[in-house]
């Protein structure tokens, strides 16, 4: 047994370390991982899966870098420290697309978006009603706008859980969900969807049938009701006790901070 | 006997037109020609259409200049500096409009224009709202009677500038191993004019020990250019960091007017020609610290 796996519970954990070992429970052996930019949560999450729980986890970093060995998460997570000592690099048009689009591999993504609602559709692209004339200009789909639509797991990181990041509506799609709810996606021929959405409060999942976000787990000391308010949509209210997510062990935040991390690159995300 | 294509970087400019649809190699914080993106600047090009996978500083400059009023794109974003916030003023000022796509979008209209194709599909962004707001995103039947895709009209840009490692004088373009983006797999393969600056021109010979690096045929290549350390403030592995000093530089310029019009005139329509601008950013010394990319 390793000492990852003896290791009791931290009793210092901080939420970002939480949110990280959270996201590495969903990656297993036999997965293939990418990230995109301004990843820190997920590029940590992969990590902290291949020094536990997963070391055959395939890690894609930038969607270009096989099997990184980067000394540390550097500065960005979307130039060339993150994907040093690769033993490949995969040209981004001619071979991570085919490997992404094929169905066979990266089955599962993370996304970051500025807006998420109620059905797990993403919004990066306007702030507004009329995309042509928009209030805010946000940064554009990018991969998430494929990645939405191909039959991926998707699983959102949100370190800032607000009203204004949790909507009821995106005022535009730019990463496919559950649509409208119900079987709206898998009416539209769409396979996969979103599985998990990890905030700086809790867990959440999507009811099977109705498709809607739902509480799975409440992060230690904090309320369903906090969660609420801090959300701009009502929740479906919880049957019975919520549970409490598992905090990260000793070793995974000694893993972390000293060996991951140690330039906490991974706070940049939090507080905005 | 090959045909010659080495130039100078204001002769290589002025092959782009007013009203051209550019296509700019970059990554964020990664590989941009800046050389000519600077040049264009400096020689006031006007309405200018720029297709990006995702545009950084390039594209804020641009949009900054008032040269582009159009964008062709996956996402335009700084990554750890931020958003590009003169494109986004003037994106939501509607002095630019805005055709966003996703990654395999742009790579389908792309590789429809390289290979003379009316269109190409992908089964990206169905469900999404980005195929309402855009003619040239069509669902399409699968004739053969599987699910529907999206038919992504063919883009055939005027010109495409990309920023290499090695070049010789025929156009024959040589890159050192790093990670490759589409702006070489398909972007030059798309456009009609290729302006390529390298770090160095080398002669033949050197490419011919590798030819497996080289990445573009000299007979597809318009105009070639040496402009050493020609992606600054941009990364070029695996030879040199992004300068993290100018990127925080802008963004703070980026608030203000006044301040946007000096760091203009500092960095781009000041200096008198590329070695003055390398010298406006430090020279010799602040190369090394870029070489040992100390400050990623």
């Amino acid at each position: 047994m390793s000492d990852w796996q003896n290791s009791t519970p931290a009793d210092d954990w901080t939420i970002d370390e939480l949110m990280i070992a959270r996201l590495a429970a969903c990656f297993a052996d036999g997965d293939q991982a990418c990230n995109g930019m301004a990843s820190f949560v997920p590029v940590s999450a992969f990590w902290l899966a291949r020094l536990t729980h997963a070391p055959d986890l395939v890690w894609l970093a930038g969607a270009v870098g096989l099997e990184p060995r980067p000394d540390r998460v550097p500065a960005s997570t979307l130039e060339a420290p993150l994907w040093r000592d690769s033993i490949m690099y995969v040209e981004q048009f001619g071979d991570f697309w085919n490997f992404a689009l094929n169905g066979r591999w990266l089955t599962k993504f993370c996304v970051g978006a500025a807006q998420l609602d109620r059905y797990g559709n993403g919004n990066n692209s306007v702030i507004g009603s009329d995309y042509h004339n928009p209030r805010v200009r946000l940064p554009g789909t990018a991969g998430l706008g494929d990645m939405g639509s191909i039959g991926k797991a998707l699983y959102y990181w949100n370190p800032n859980h607000n009203p204004r990041s949790l909507v009821e509506s995106v005022d535009f799609i730019s990463c496919a969900g559950y649509l409208g709810g119900g079987s709206e996606r898998a009416d539209a021929g769409l396979e996969g969807g979103p599985e998990l959405v990890i905030t700086n409060l809790c867990v959440m999942d999507f009811h099977p049938e109705t498709r809607h976000m739902q509480v799975a787990s409440l992060h230690p000391g904090v309320t369903f009701e906090q969660v609420q308010e801090a959300t701009g949509f009502e929740l479906p209210a919880p049957e019975g006790q919520l549970p409490t997510t598992a905090v990260p062990s000793a070793e995974q935040v000694r893993l972390i901070r000293e060996v991951i991390d140690p330039d906490n690159m991974r706070r940049r995300e939090f507080g905005g | 006997m090959s045909v010659e294509k080495l130039t100078t970087l204001p002769e290589a400019a002025a092959l782009v037109r007013d009203g051209d649809t550019v296509a700019i190699q970059n990554m964020a914080t990664q590989a941009a020609p800046m050389a000519l993106v600077r040049e264009l600047i400096r020689q006031g090009r006007r309405e200018l259409g720029v297709v990006c996978l995702v545009g950084g500083i390039p594209v804020d400059l641009l949009a900054a200049a008032g040269a582009m009023n159009r964008l062709i794109g996956a996402a335009v974003s700084m990554e750890q500096f931020g958003l590009c916030q003169r494109y986004r003023k003037a994106v939501e000022a509607g002095a630019i409009r805005v055709e966003e796509l996703s990654e395999t979008a742009l790579n389908a209209r792309l590789g429809a224009g390289a290979r003379n194709l009316p269109f190409l599909p992908t089964r990206g962004l169905i469900g999404t709202d980005l195929i309402d707001v855009n003619d040239n995103l069509v669902m399409l039947d699968d004739p053969f009677g599987g699910p529907s895709v999206v038919a992504c009209k063919a883009l055939v840009p005027d010109v495409a500038l990309v920023h290499a490692h090695k070049a010789d004088r025929f156009g024959n373009i040589g890159y050192e191993p790093t990670a490759l983006w589409p702006d070489l797999g398909i972007m030059p393969k798309a456009a009609t004019t290729v302006i390529v600056t390298a770090e160095e021109i080398v002669d033949s010979e050197i490419l011919r020990a590798n030819p497996d690096r080289t990445v573009l045929p000299g007979f597809m290549v318009d105009a070639v250019v040496e402009a050493p350390y020609g992606a600054h403030p941009t990364s070029f592995s695996p030879r040199y960091g992004y300068d993290t000093a100018i990127h925080l530089e802008w963004i703070g310029a980026t608030r203000d007017d006044d301040a946007v019009a000096a760091f203009m005139e500092k960095y781009v329509t000041g200096p008198a020609d590329h070695a003055e601008y390398l010298e406006t950013v430090g020279g010799a010394e602040r190369q090394a610290a870029l070489e040992a990319w100390e400050q990623t």
